[in-house]
């Protein structure tokens, strides 16, 4: 019974978006969009530049990098064009007066960039909806018994994530896109791709259990 | 998508749900596939959630390295998104509010001054928490329900209730029932009820058909975030809760 947030981004828009994509012979690939290792580092430095002597050279470099992308993320979540703008500009904005917060240990720029215009998106709107909670969240579980001293190392985490997901296939990557980057719900993804809402599941399933390093294989 | 809307013991697609629940179990000590992550990650989760899970990833390391996969998923696809062609001059509009801001009042963080029983409290708590409930306190003051039992309401901007409560060792919160679902999660101390011990991170989740009267540990004052939704329903929440038990 969670509750959903979600404005302008119901499945029928987000249908005719696939179809277009598809027409287009466009495709999820991580492998020739996705930044590499050096790039990370270098957007990294950018932020570290603009924290420690307030480089506006380092805050172009980024600017460049992400502003596009920014645009079409607000844009592919249901703003209009002119309003993504608005937006992306003041998550640009954030990104150099919060420059100081940025960690390259606990996560890339673009994980930190994301959360700061998702958070920007969600100060927009206020609308709800509502999809099912498994019950084998790890929220509805009690506590593990953990040693005090393992503290979690997002760093190590994201650097998991990303070795592993380069190696998914499509239709993994195509599911995990729709449900952790568009917002989708299980059942809207079904409605969306027309796959059994199952068969969905047990996609995001796979792929998220190759994320966390399980042993657990495709059968 | 189940419809909560429908009681979940009539629902026509509870066996469906239930099948899936079987047929998925005992793959993963932790299954950290579920919707609430994606949700998150993705924006797309009521504040009153996030707030909920946001606090228990700051007392719970498997729920926040399921929240750093998640968001990291996220972070990959926005590396991988399409060029939007920007308006002509964004750039220099973007350098032109840096200037802006750079020449104007470094907003400075307010700090919170407050004088007030049960704020010292409140300053140890974990973030979001206790930004949200220092802000919150400015505006609704403690209040008391009985004996030992006091809670505050939180403003999230959810439709769901959200409330902090304070519960001193060994006094009893009120015999309850709820209207809807309520999700409490124990932020420091513990407390008991008819279903068994809840520490730090855990959990409790209650039912519109459970009354309970939680009990606070003698080892110390508890403090419980609570979530509550009116009239909402949970899908095969008897099978949740008996899970929760360890039935």
């Amino acid at each position: 019974m969670v509750l959903l947030y979600r404005k302008g981004c119901n499945s029928a828009d987000l249908s005719a978006l696939y179809e277009c994509e598809a027409a287009q012979g466009k495709h999820v690939s991580l492998e020739t969009s996705g930044s590499n290792p050096s790039e990370r580092e270098r957007l990294a430095d950018c932020v570290e530049q603009i924290a420690a002597s307030r480089s506006r050279a380092a805050f172009s470099e980024l600017f460049e990098y992400f502003a596009p992308r920014l645009k079409s993320y607000l844009i592919r979540l249901g703003s209009e064009m002119s309003h993504a703008e608005e937006i992306m500009q003041e998550v640009m904005l954030n990104v150099w007066r919060k420059a100081e917060q940025y960690d390259r240990r606990q996560a890339s720029v673009s994980t930190w960039i994301f959360r700061i215009a998702r958070n920007r998106r969600i100060d927009s709107l206020r609308r709800t909806n509502k999809p099912e909670l498994d019950a084998e969240d790890p929220m509805l579980q009690p506590a593990e018994i953990e040693q005090p001293d393992i503290t979690v190392n997002r760093g190590q985490i994201e650097e998991k994530v990303r070795e592993v997901i380069e190696t998914l296939p499509e239709e993994q990557l195509v599911l995990l896109k729709a449900a952790f980057y568009e917002g989708l719900s299980h059942s809207e993804i079904a409605k969306s791709y027309g796959i059994p809402l199952g068969t969905v599941k047990s996609r995001i399933r796979l792929a998220f259990s190759r994320l966390r390093g399980s042993l657990e294989r495709d059968h | 998508m189940l419809d909560d809307n429908l009681d979940p013991t009539i629902s026509p697609q509870e066996s469906d749900s239930f099948e899936e629940r079987a047929a998925t179990m005992g793959k993963a000590t932790i299954s950290d596939f579920g919707e609430i992550y994606s949700n998150y990650a993705a924006g797309c989760l009521d504040p009153a959630f996030c707030l909920l899970l946001e606090t228990q990833a700051a007392l719970r390391p498997d729920v926040a390295r399921a929240v750093a996969r998640a968001e990291t998923i996220s972070g990959v696809f926005l590396e991988t998104e399409e060029l939007a062609t920007l308006s002509a001059g964004a750039a220099d509009k973007a350098m032109a509010m840096i200037d802006a801001f750079e020449a104007g009042e470094r907003p400075i963080t307010a700090a919170v001054k407050m004088a007030g029983e049960g704020l010292d409290e409140l300053l140890d708590l974990p973030e979001p928490l206790r930004e949200t409930a220092l802000h919150s306190f400015q505006k609704h003051k403690w209040q008391s329900l009985t004996q030992g039992i006091r809670r505050i309401k939180l403003d999230t901007g959810s439709e769901a209730d959200v409330e902090l409560y304070r519960i001193e060792p060994g006094c009893t919160v009120p015999k309850h029932s709820h209207s809807g679902s309520e999700f409490t999660l124990v932020v420091a101390g513990g407390f008991s009820d008819e279903s068994g011990n809840f520490g730090p991170g855990d959990i409790s989740l209650k039912g519109p058909e459970d009354t309970h009267q939680p009990t606070g540990d003698l080892d110390g004052v508890c403090f419980a975030l609570a979530v509550r939704d009116g009239g909402l329903r949970f899908t095969g929440m008897m099978g949740l809760i008996q899970r929760l038990v360890g039935q």
